[in-house]
């Protein structure tokens, strides 16, 4: 009796469920359709290194990927899908904001993954419409060999400091949804003028949030606005001369989801290719990485902080959708650019 | 013209010629060049114009003019034009006085090894400019630029002080410069070269010393030259947008090509602010392109008489070298700095790490050879530089023969419509293409045949010059004769003028396929996942700054680059990029 109740609330919940794990005949479609293009924002070489691992499998799909800032991914698909065209199978970004756009317009279609059962609550979601891939925070950082610890900035506001006119890099909200995550948040704190401030300092503008440390690894610039931690640590690790500023006024946390299209070319390669993303090697890759994972199985690196000692600046989805277009617009007017 | 009916089966030949034979072989060569025309101009800035008229964003919209409103009230798109303005000038001046000089010195004096100061200044001439400007970051960086700390450690001087900094508007012009200024080189020297010396010598003879005769006697008669090429720099200077991507955005500062890329890729669906946008570019630089014409067309001059004339060099005396090494100091900075660059840099472990042993890597190039992004790439941009080549010489060829030999009704105008794209700036082209062809029922966005539009477009013009110059030289002369004697056009064409005419075609094919290589302006808005070229990859990468990637990757091209003007050279002669002015 018990079996059979058991039973049937399984089969309810399997058949109620709009999303399933890749099965046998999933993966007979998958290697028919032969590969899987991936709009990733996650920085180039950890894409790349995911892709190439996952084509050693031989699995029959081939991993494509295609690597640009959040805001130009989001914009670039659309602008396919109006001109009918459709490359892109699997999205990955830093703005939770895109994706709550997409899921209304359904351009995005609910995927579980793999294995995702026992996953940290906050990196899945209800309706599976999108699984957050990875977290990280938005750090600001300096050079070691141009400034002492010392004299560095503890807080945010030391930023403003006028010794550091000119030594500053920071990255661009209209590119990087991490940076923009990092920004709401930081007006949320200190207002706008706190970034006034910051366009009297006249920093350099790059585009990527992770493109802020090579200036600053080799001292062109001394200090970086924020980047991202997990490009920070592993070049930290490899030996750059770099150094985390970790402001009591906290970090801002930054989940970035992972979907699958409606449109997907290769709809079953897709779903092969997500439950990868997620498996245990995966996670485990991008831990090793300095990224956090929902999976708790996996063994996190030497040097990365645990999300519970920091001190986590977090703003939701629709307050991101809400304020991503003013934010980019003030962005404009006071950098220039 | 009866013996065309040879081709023509079913005609009878001599007798009266039919209507109807002469009437197809005319229409069928204007229905086909307007039809090109037409998909690769006319349509484009039709779209343009439209688009610039409807808010796109706002699909239920009608027609407005809220886009021009937008485009030029709002300050932070407007200090992007008057920037560009300021640019145009700066450059086109400093290129002007460096390019003129030079081309002076190489074409009127005795300066030691002028052939090496001419083949270094065509080679700045390939050298992609985005790239000479990401090697002056390592250069001229104002904290850690290598002439910024030869010049600390020169002096003992603390690490606040700097000479160069190359991220400031000072830093734009002084790159763009270095890559414009053989543009007015080109120019003057076929100027100078027009000239005869006899008019010099008189004035030696009259008292008159070597820059006393320069100042009052050559640069007068070179007048329509200088101007020509003032305007072909700062032409070039409104319309690049590699270097001030990487050079200006960073200073946070737009130019009007970067700001109207930035419309482009913002996530809003600007396409309408981007084509109104694009407006004031493409009639500034069609105005200047024809004002350019008009100068150099009027040739009022009585003593510009053709090459007769000798040319005899002035003496410099003790000024040789000094003038000499003045002449090397641009090719430096335009060649030999920013290749030993971007060389050390790509072989760098660390970028903070210096240049040490212990820091020393193949990583960067395994990283570019390894990236499926790139690999395709560099199969795209040859693929790319092939077919715009061949596609280019093909229709210049052809074009260029018939408007010659004045084979057809109406031949005057194909001249005018071959050259029809030459004002249009690459950046507003691909703006007008993707407005054209990404909606139904054309959608070519998302392929190479986009791209493919985009270069044959940008590049016919001068592809139908090269072609056009080289047929000048062939008289019609040769091929009446081989008629005489009994040979069909078919034959003399075969015969006598492709065999004449090769020489013309390679040069044109290279002409095309080396700017083909390394073209981004365009390339920037067109390219899609499976379209990427080599140049896009380095500006991708660019916005994640991989300095070193781009560093190997910018050796890979000017190796390409290096190649191909080694083929060229081989098949037509040294003297194949000098038709490039």
């Amino acid at each position: 009796m018990l079996k059979g109740i058991i039973a049937g609330l399984l089969a309810v919940a399997f058949l109620s469920a709009p999303a399933f794990a890749a099965d046998e005949a999933t993966m007979r479609a998958a290697k028919k359709e032969g590969k899987v293009t991936w709009y990733t924002s996650i920085t180039l070489n950890i894409a790349q290194d995911l892709c190439n691992r996952y084509n050693k499998k031989k699995t029959g799909v081939q991993c494509v990927v295609h690597r640009d800032g959040s805001g130009k991914l989001y914009r670039r698909y659309l602008q396919e899908r109006k001109g009918g065209i459709y490359v892109a199978d699997v999205i990955h970004t830093s703005n939770l904001g895109h994706f709550l756009n997409l899921k209304a317009k359904k351009i995005i279609t609910p995927y579980k993954p793999a294995g995702t059962d026992n996953f940290n609550e906050k990196f899945v979601t209800k309706d599976n419409s999108w699984t957050i891939l990875r977290a990280g925070v938005l750090m600001p950082f300096y050079n070691t060999k141009k400034v002492s610890e010392k004299d560095a900035p503890k807080t945010y506001a030391d930023f403003l400091d006028p010794k550091w006119k000119g030594k500053i890099v920071h990255s661009h909200p209209s590119y990087s949804g991490f940076v923009t995550n990092g920004m709401i948040n930081i007006v949320n704190r200190f207002g706008w003028d706190y970034y006034k401030k910051m366009a009297k300092q006249k920093p350099k503008i790059v585009q990527s949030a992770a493109g802020s440390i090579p200036l600053v690894a080799r001292g062109e610039a001394w200090l970086g606005a924020g980047t991202t931690s997990y490009s920070l640590l592993k070049l930290m690790q490899k030996g750059e001369p770099l150094k985390p500023v970790i402001p009591p006024a906290g970090l801002a946390l930054v989940t970035s989801p992972n979907a699958v299209f409606t449109k997907a070319p290769n709809p079953n390669a897709s779903r092969v290719f997500v439950d990868y993303l997620f498996s245990r090697e995966a996670m485990q890759l991008l831990a090793d990485y300095f990224l956090y994972v929902g999976d708790p199985g996996v063994k996190y690196p030497k040097g990365l902080p645990a999300l519970k000692d920091i001190n986590l600046m977090a703003i939701g989805g629709d307050e991101l959708k809400k304020k991503n277009k003013p934010t980019r617009k003030m962005f404009k007017k006071l950098f220039g650019v | 013209m009866t013996q065309d009916a040879q081709q023509l089966p079913g005609t009878i030949s001599g007798g009266e010629p039919s209507a109807t034979r002469k009437f197809d072989y005319t229409v069928i060569v204007w229905v086909v060049l307007l039809i090109l025309l037409i998909i690769l101009v006319a349509n484009p800035i039709f779209q343009l114009f439209k688009e610039s008229f409807f808010v796109s964003e706002d699909e239920a919209g009608g027609f407005t003019f809220k886009n021009y409103i937008d485009a030029f009230e709002t300050d932070e798109y407007y200090k992007p034009m008057y920037i560009t303005m300021m640019l145009a000038i700066s450059v086109g001046f400093i290129s002007l006085v460096v390019g003129a000089v030079m081309a002076w010195v190489v074409s009127r004096t005795d300066v030691p090894f002028p052939n090496l100061i001419r083949n270094g200044i065509l080679a700045s001439f390939v050298t992609p400019p985005f790239l000479g400007a990401i090697a002056w970051i390592f250069l001229a960086g104002r904290n850690e630029g290598w002439l910024n700390k030869w010049i600390r450690g020169l002096f003992g001087l603390s690490e606040e002080f700097y000479l160069f900094d190359i991220f400031t508007m000072k830093g734009v012009i002084f790159a763009m410069s270095l890559y414009t200024f053989p543009l007015v080189f080109i120019v003057v020297l076929a100027g100078l070269n027009n000239i005869s010396s006899d008019v010099e010598d008189a004035a030696n003879v009259a008292g008159g010393g070597t820059f006393h005769t320069m100042f009052s006697i050559t640069l007068p008669l070179v007048a329509p030259s200088l101007f020509a090429g003032f305007i072909l720099a700062a032409l070039e200077a409104m319309i690049l947008f590699g270097i001030p991507a990487v050079l200006a955005i960073p200073a946070g500062q737009h130019t009007m090509t970067t700001q109207l890329r930035a419309f482009m890729v913002s996530e809003d669906d600007l396409l309408g602010l981007a084509s109104a946008y694009a407006m004031p570019m493409l009639i500034l630089a069609v105005g200047m392109v024809w004002t350019r014409g008009i100068v150099l067309g009027r040739r009022g001059y009585a003593t510009v008489g053709g090459k007769g004339g000798q040319r005899r060099p002035q003496k410099l005396g003790v000024w040789r070298i000094p003038i000499f090494v003045l002449c090397l100091i641009p090719l430096v900075c335009a060649i030999v700095l920013p290749a030993m660059a971007l060389l050390t840099t790509s072989f760098m472990k660390n970028l903070g790490g210096g240049l040490v042993w212990s820091n020393l890597t193949l990583w960067n190039y395994h990283f570019i050879l390894t990236n499926d992004a790139v690999r395709e790439s560099i199969y795209n941009t040859i693929m790319l530089a092939i077919m715009a080549a061949t596609g280019a010489t093909i229709v210049a060829a052809i074009s260029a023969f018939i408007a010659q030999r004045k084979l057809i009704r109406g031949h005057e105008y194909i001249g005018f419509m071959a050259t029809a794209p030459i004002g249009i700036p690459g950046i507003v082209l691909a703006v007008g293409l993707f407005a054209a062809y990404t909606k139904q029922p054309f959608v070519l966005y998302g392929t190479l045949w986009i791209m493919f539009l985009a270069y044959l477009t940008k590049y016919l013009p001068l592809a139908y010059q090269t072609s056009n110059a080289g047929l000048t030289s062939i008289h019609p002369e040769l091929e009446e004769s081989c008629r005489i004697m009994g040979a069909n056009r078919l034959q003399v064409f075969k015969d006598v003028t492709v065999p004449l005419f090769k020489t013309a075609v390679i040069a044109s094919w290279i002409l095309v396929f080396m700017p083909s290589l390394r073209e981004l302006s365009a390339s920037v808005l067109l390219w899609t996942t499976n379209t990427k070229v080599i140049s896009v990859v380095i500006v991708d990468f660019y916005e994640e700054t991989l300095l070193g990637p781009i560093s190997a990757l910018g050796v890979l091209l000017l190796l390409i680059t290096l190649v191909a003007i080694a083929v060229g050279f081989r098949l037509v002669g040294r003297d194949f990029m000098r038709s490039a002015g």
